[in-house]
């Protein structure tokens, strides 16, 4: 129970907080009951903040004409979620626990790209991924994702293995287990929300992923989802009635993990702010 | 003998694949980008493959173009008014979430939608809300104003396209302010009160300069993010109007992909790595006095 500041009714509190939460929020409500909205309800003389009957074919136009593209955004993100835990869940490990030589030095790079801007990396990447082959293929797209996840679960997922009781493997390794042995059975179930958690990310940030999209696919039938949602602008103006449910569709799976994770988020940035 | 060869080698075993990644994917693009500031590649040189180097000319060719200053300008000040208001608002909200409230953890994890939501979606919000006849307008019209040509005039475009930034950014902000005030151990301020501080000069005497690094942290990262931003102002408005809103990132993404001008638009990143890296080093500075 913390009093800090003042103590008003708490339920008063409540209803500012909530308030508060509706202003801020509601650029998310335009865009969901505007999904649901004729382009002419939608930007007519009257503000309308519900719809007057539900443009359902909003939906399922959208829906049939983005399904392709969500198919590729599927794979995309889980391919890269998988490639990224694979190769970060032992090398965050190696790093904190097994203490290779040249570790600091990984750190400090591993750091430094977070800096850069995505610029950097996608010119050079369209360079050598034209010169072999791998523009305009899932494959080349997730690689060059995993260049934004691979860094970011590194760094989130050394603080989780900071936390690992190290005597458990030691016991494992007195015990006869080998190296990689201790690892499959107890470092990685232990670490098991920290490798979730980064799972989850490294999901959402090839999902939401517009710029490397944008410079190596172009063949139609392999754009993600938000390439094509974007590629809706087109010369004939904006169809709102497509973009807003594609919007909403495309932020679908960011939604769920908040309201699944929130406790998880809250207490995982908490600890990482506090360190 | 063998078993402790095996128990030497295997750290290394286990970063390998990530060093590999690191090499191919991460530190060659970097070398490559800076490498291909100093040649000239463009269409023709780089369908014949062999890129020259001409030292400084696609430097001197970048800051030599009006654009790219405007970019610079915008650059900055989309920076630092993106990063005041979320700031403030973020500090604003991590107070009132101080106190304990019936039905806090809902509203704090709704209010961390904006930040985990597709910078697309986003976009396309705000470019819905800033349309000429869109909600923005609507309002104001209500009130006897308007409309405005938000996102058509360069001098509505830039603040429109911040407004929707400091949307996007303001959870991130209020989360680590948040998790920062509350690590400021609770003694501190019973011995304030007992001391007769109330609650102003609490928060003026005690949050403040005991939220210092943390703060620090968040200025310095919100730095880091909003020069990166491109997404948002690509979708919203290309840059436009009439390079109104263009970014650095966006420059170098025209210069690249548009103009196919390789060269000069590694030579503009390069530079936007530079800007952060002083643009921190004045924060620093200014915080340190």
């Amino acid at each position: 129970m913390r009093t800090t500041f003042a103590t008003l009714p708490r339920w008063w509190i409540t209803v500012a907080a909530l308030t508060v939460m509706a202003i801020l929020l509601s650029p998310f409500y335009w865009v969901l009951v505007g999904s649901f909205m004729t382009p002419a309800e939608l930007f007519g003389s009257q503000m309308s903040l519900w719809p007057k009957h539900f443009a359902f074919e909003n939906w399922s136009v959208a829906f049939g004409r983005l399904w392709p593209h969500i198919q590729n955004s599927l794979f995309v993100s889980a391919a890269a979620s998988i490639g990224t835990l694979l190769i970060t869940a032992p090398a965050a490990y190696g790093l904190v626990w097994r203490k290779p030589r040249g570790r600091k030095t990984l750190f400090a790079f591993t750091l430094m790209t977070q800096m850069l801007p995505a610029i950097v990396f996608v010119i050079p990447l369209f360079i050598v991924f034209t010169k072999i082959d791998l523009v305009n293929t899932l494959a080349g797209l997730t690689l060059a994702d995993m260049t934004f996840t691979i860094p970011f679960a590194l760094i989130m997922l050394s603080a989780y293995m900071k936390d690992l009781p190290y005597e458990l493997v030691e016991a494992a390794l007195v015990d006869g287990a080998g190296q990689l042995r201790a690892f499959l059975m107890i470092v990685l179930p232990m670490t098991l929300p920290g490798l979730i958690t980064v799972g989850v990310f490294s999901f959402l940030i090839p999902w939401g992923d517009l710029i490397f999209a944008l410079s190596l696919i172009t063949d139609d039938s392999l754009q993600p989802l938000t390439l094509q949602l974007y590629k809706a602008f087109g010369q004939y103006g904006i169809d709102w009635g497509f973009l807003l449910p594609g919007s909403v569709l495309t932020a679908v799976p960011a939604v769920i993990f908040v309201i699944a994770a929130s406790r998880f988020i809250v207490a995982g940035v908490t600890r990482g702010a506090i360190k | 003998m063998a078993r402790k060869a095996r128990l030497d080698t295997s750290p290394y075993l286990f970063i390998l694949p990530f060093v590999l990644f690191c090499l191919l994917l991460m530190l060659y693009p970097v070398v490559f980008s800076l490498t291909l500031s100093f040649r000239e590649a463009t269409v023709d040189t780089f369908v014949s493959g062999d890129m020259p180097f001409n030292g400084l000319t696609q430097y001197q060719a970048a800051v030599a173009d009006p654009i790219f200053w405007r970019a610079v300008v915008n650059t900055v000040l989309f920076a630092f008014f993106s990063i005041l208001f979320q700031f403030t608002i973020g500090f604003a909200l991590a107070l009132l979430f101080q106190l304990n409230f019936p039905l806090k953890n809902f509203c704090l994890a709704a209010l961390l939608i904006p930040w985990v939501l597709p910078v697309l979606t986003a976009a396309n919000i705000f470019k819905g809300l800033f349309n000429d006849i869109g909600p923005f307008n609507q309002i104001f019209h209500m009130v006897g104003l308007g409309p405005f040509p938000w996102l058509a005039e360069p001098a509505f475009a830039f603040p429109a396209t911040i407004v929707a930034n400091i949307w996007i950014g303001f959870p991130f902000n209020f989360i680590l302010l948040y998790a920062g005030m509350r690590s400021i151990p609770i003694e501190v301020y019973e011995a304030a009160k007992i001391d007769g501080a109330n609650s102003w000069k609490r928060m003026v005497f005690i949050t403040l300069p005991m939220l210092k690094p943390v703060s620090a942290a968040v200025l310095m990262l919100g730095t880091i993010y909003t020069v990166k931003v491109f997404d948002l102002v690509w979708v919203m408005t290309g840059g436009g109007p009439a390079n109104g809103t263009q970014l650095l990132s966006t420059y170098a993404y025209q210069v690249g992909f548009s103009l196919l001008n390789f060269g000069e638009a590694a030579a503009i990143a390069t530079l936007m790595v530079l800007l952060v890296l002083l643009l921190n080093l004045v924060q620093m500075a200014l915080q340190r006095e």
